[in-house]
């Protein structure tokens, strides 16, 4: 069996299900929307986006039902489309399935040439695009479909207050932090020359002049870019809270002023670039929190755009399209095959399955009848429904996941760091030593200069270099081996909780199954070559999860299945299919559909169906059953020893959960969860102080993601999923998360020596410059001295490997 | 020796800051807010890119007066 890569997407598939071409057999498609992907892009002199792509791979498009329409109507216009100044209009919209650079450049590409566009920039960062166009020329519905016919897909999405704020803020500590960069950089070179100057011989001139050249670029960073700490220090003053803002301004602001000293005719040696410097570093890591805060605020506008925005309503007997927040309870709402439920609601005629996944995290669709509830957010995919709305817009199960999301994601509680609350106290200790130093030698010795000399030894020498290196160093090691292994921790400080934790809960589908079914049972052997390949075409028909399963099952187990064309192929209301072959009735799917035509199937079944059956004979049934994946055993056993309760949460029904969760050993387990359930059940094992990770993949499982101490993803999970966690495992295999606890701890066990060798250093060194003995140069170098401990303590993390390797 | 020692500070000093408020001058304008946009910057860097860069501005420099004409009528 040999693998061959898709043309378009470069997916990896068996040979023998890659669609060839007769004219050109080197092409190899995995699917019909690859192939016209490719064709597409050729035809347009577009396919140096191969070259781009190189060895990236994107997912294959996807064939959408869904009409564009709706793109064009008069509300969608009133509510997204902008008028610019020059009279064109504009639109932003969130651009899906966006892998790499090079599909930015397809994007930008073919929507650049075609006519009465006259912008189309997107980010790469967020994927957000902002188009300008021409309404006389081309209308938005076609510019929606072109970006669909090169396997894309864009929702509009609204350019809120709180994205706009963001991005300021954004660029302000941007430019800070560029300006102590640049200012930085030239004083370490300028430090180059004076401190060799020490040890070589200086004149006085020279001297002079590198001071003079270290104030013109120390100034800029300790009033401009330390502005932030000034502002951070004065509000907590105003609250009467001695922030760290406060340590940082007031630290660089004394080194400063006694280098300003120095630099107009005092006697001794200038710092301006110690200041200088404790600005910068502390400022990058500022800013990273920064970028986070953005990445919260693209996610929200990410989730908002998948919300419908209009229904059809029916009134008088006659439709009518009305603003989803509009819908009253008790309106009757229409959804047509592939359009998403907007409000919750019940049945009221027809029949059909919705695909229910994010909310309940199920990839199966659920067939629904009158009667039934329908949840907003879940898309019909078969035939016309109505229902009868039972709650408005703002209290539908949508709208609420939404907003709790957005509450988690705002006010996210920072993890409280050790470090951080530590340094706090050894600072404001530190800042009293230094002024009773100062104090003292001046009233032993009466000389202003010498006493602010020593003062300034003290802080030097304590500067809490080693102190604030100690966790992020060994955070880098530990955070860059976890990378390697294909475990992306998105901020360092999340090896500390992940090292502390003591409860893991885990989803149950795509995390510790495959979340795919697969064919179980299945007595094929009955079948004639004729009678396989009439189910490997009906199969081939449907785009089911059920279909897709068993086709995958054919071809691995027979081979010289070939296609054949069969006639008057329906889909019935969440049942199956029909088909018809030389005159006889195919029928393929669930029990139901055969009890329809009247087939007896003989007995009853618990686990998902496929019924096989020509004429009024059923000739086969398989039994499909979602996975559990191959080291999940193993994982939960590694966990268990560690001393950490795992938990498993599941929107599906008790008995298929039990029987999961005994198979992998978990004792623990809870079933029939929604996404709210399962939040509060993360909020509620937090309340009794417990520190939990979440580990999850579905849309479903966003909200409870964001209420868990540490959100683990797997890496094929929704996006949103994989937005929302601190924590994303790219193979997404159950072994990633033991290794992220092994290397986790370890890192932490570094983290705490770091501390206690930086301590040591302070407690030995301190009482020296207190007394006088340590002049302010000598004081920095022994600073250093005890960061270079630090480093190389952390260095050692790497060194013992992991015993599963 | 000193003397020229000044001298090139100041031009130094003048010239960084100069190329410092360029940079500045272009962040303001959001030219920095896409952090992965400089680093993929060169897969539109071909001389096909430059060729199509500029077929567009014509094309939008074409729409944009017929739009105004539309507009004075």
């Amino acid at each position: 069996m040999s693998v061959v890569k898709c043309t378009h997407c470069h997916l990896e598939f068996d040979e023998k299900v890659m669609i060839k071409e007769l004219e050109n057999p080197e092409l190899n498609f995995c699917c019909n929307g690859c192939q016209g992907v490719y064709h597409l892009l050729k035809d347009d002199g577009l396919d140096s986006f191969y070259d781009k792509m190189g060895k990236n791979s994107i997912a294959p498009p996807v064939a959408l039902g869904a009409d564009s329409s709706n793109f064009d109507m008069e509300s969608f216009k009133s509510r997204y489309i902008k008028t610019t100044n020059e009279g064109f209009s504009r639109v932003d919209l969130i651009i899906e399935g966006i892998h790499c650079a090079a599909c930015i450049w397809l994007n930008v590409k073919v929507l650049g040439q075609t006519d009465g566009i006259v912008e189309a920039s997107i980010n790469f960062t967020n994927n957000k695009a902002k188009i300008v166009w021409d309404e006389d020329t081309i209308k938005l519905s076609e510019i929606i479909d072109k970006i669909r016919s090169i396997g894309y897909n864009a929702y509009p999405y609204d350019r809120s207050e709180s994205e706009k704020q963001a991005t300021k803020n954004n660029r302000d500590y941007f430019l800070r932090m560029s300006v102590a960069i640049f200012a930085s950089m030239n004083l370490m070179m300028i430090g180059v020359a004076k401190y060799t100057g020490f040890f070589t011989g200086m004149e006085e001139d020279m001297l002079r002049l590198i001071h003079m050249a270290e104030f013109i670029f120390a100034t800029p960073v300790v009033f401009y870019s330390g502005w932030i700490f000034y502002r951070g220090a004065y509000y907590g003053l105003k609250n009467k809270i001695l922030n760290m803002d406060f340590l940082v301004s007031s630290g660089a602001t004394l080194i400063y002023i006694y280098s300003l000293y120095v630099l107009f005719g005092g006697e001794g040696h200038s710092y301006f670039d110690s200041a200088g410097m404790i600005i910068t570093f502390v400022l990058v890591g500022k800013y990273l929190e920064v970028i986070g805060k953005k990445g919260a605020v693209d996610t929200m506008d990410k989730i908002k755009s998948t919300i419908p925005l209009e229904a059809t309503i029916i009134v008088d007997g006659g439709k009518k399209v009305v603003a989803i927040d509009k819908i009253e309870v008790g309106d009757i709402i229409e959804v047509k095959s592939g359009e998403k439920a907007s409000v919750d609601g019940q049945i009221i005629s027809g029949e059909s399955s919705f695909d229910e996944s994010s909310i309940s995290g199920e990839s199966l669709p659920v067939s629904k009848k009158s009667g039934d509830k329908v949840y907003s957010g879940t898309i019909n995919l078969n035939q016309v429904i109505r229902y009868k709305a039972i709650k408005n817009y703002a209290n539908s199960t949508l709208n609420s996941i939404v907003e709790l999301l957005e509450d988690s994601l705002n006010s996210k509680p920072k993890i409280e760091d050790i470090t951080n609350e530590l340094s706090k106290h050894f600072s404001v200790v530190i800042l009293s030593l230094a002024i009773a130093t100062f104090a003292g030698w001046y009233f032993y010795e009466g000389s202003f200069e010498n006493s602010l000399i020593i003062a300034i030894s003290v802080i030097i020498i304590a500067c809490p270099c080693a102190l604030a290196l100690a966790t992020p160093i060994a955070s880098l090691i530990g955070v860059s081996w976890l990378a390697r292994e294909g475990l992306l921790f998105k901020e360092a400080k999340f090896i500390e909780t992940f090292a502390k934790a003591n409860t893991i809960v885990l989803d149950k589908t795509g995390t510790i199954t495959h979340g795919k079914l697969s064919v179980v049972k299945g007595n094929c052997e009955v079948l004639n070559n004729e009678q396989l390949n009439i189910l490997y075409s009906l199969v081939d028909s449907s785009t089911h999860p059920i279909s897709k399963a068993i086709k995958k099952y054919l071809e691995e187990n027979f081979e010289n299945i070939a296609h054949i064309e069969l006639e008057n192929i329906e889909q019935v209301d969440a049942k199956g299919l029909k088909a018809s072959y030389n005159g006889d009735n195919i029928f393929g799917g669930n029990s139901e559909l055969l009890e329809e035509v009247q087939i007896n199937i003989g007995k009853e079944y618990h686990s998902t169906i496929y019924h096989f059956a020509i004429g009024s004979k059923l000739l086969v049934t398989f039994e499909l059953e979602d996975t559990i994946k191959e080291d999940a055993k193993e994982t939960i056993e590694y966990l268990h020893s560690q001393d950490i309760e795992v938990i498993m949460c599941s929107g599906d029904n008790e008995q298929i959960v039990s029987k999961v969760a005994s198979e992998v050993g978990i004792v623990n387990y809870q079933a029939k969860m929604s996404p709210i359930d399962k939040a509060n059940y993360i909020s509620k094992l937090k309340d009794e102080g417990k520190i939990v990770i979440m580990a999850g993949d579905g849309v479903n499982d966003a909200l409870a993601l964001s209420r868990a101490s540490i959100a683990i993803s797997m890496g094929n999970g929704a996006d949103i999923s994989i937005a929302v966690s601190d924590v994303v495992i790219l193979n997404d295999s159950l072994k990633g998360l033991e290794k992220s606890v092994y290397i986790s701890k370890r890192t932490f066990d570094f983290i705490k020596q770091n501390l206690a060798i930086s301590l040591v250093y302070n407690v030995l060194t301190v009482p020296i410059a207190m007394a006088g003995y340590v002049i302010p140069l000598v004081a920095a170098l022994s600073m250093s001295l005890s960061s270079l401990l630090v480093v190389g303590n952390s260095v050692r993390i790497n060194n013992k490997k992991y015993k599963g390797d | 020796m000193t003397g020229i020692l000044w001298l090139e500070l100041i031009v130094g000093i003048i010239v960084s800051f100069t190329l410092l408020g360029v940079f500045i001058w272009g962040v303001k304008q959001g030219q920095f807010d896409d952090g992965k946009k400089m680093m993929n910057g060169l897969l539109n860097d071909s001389t096909e890119d430059l060729q199509d860069a500029i077929n567009k501005e014509e094309k939008v420099k074409a729409l944009k007066e017929k739009k105004a004409k539309e507009l004075d009528k």
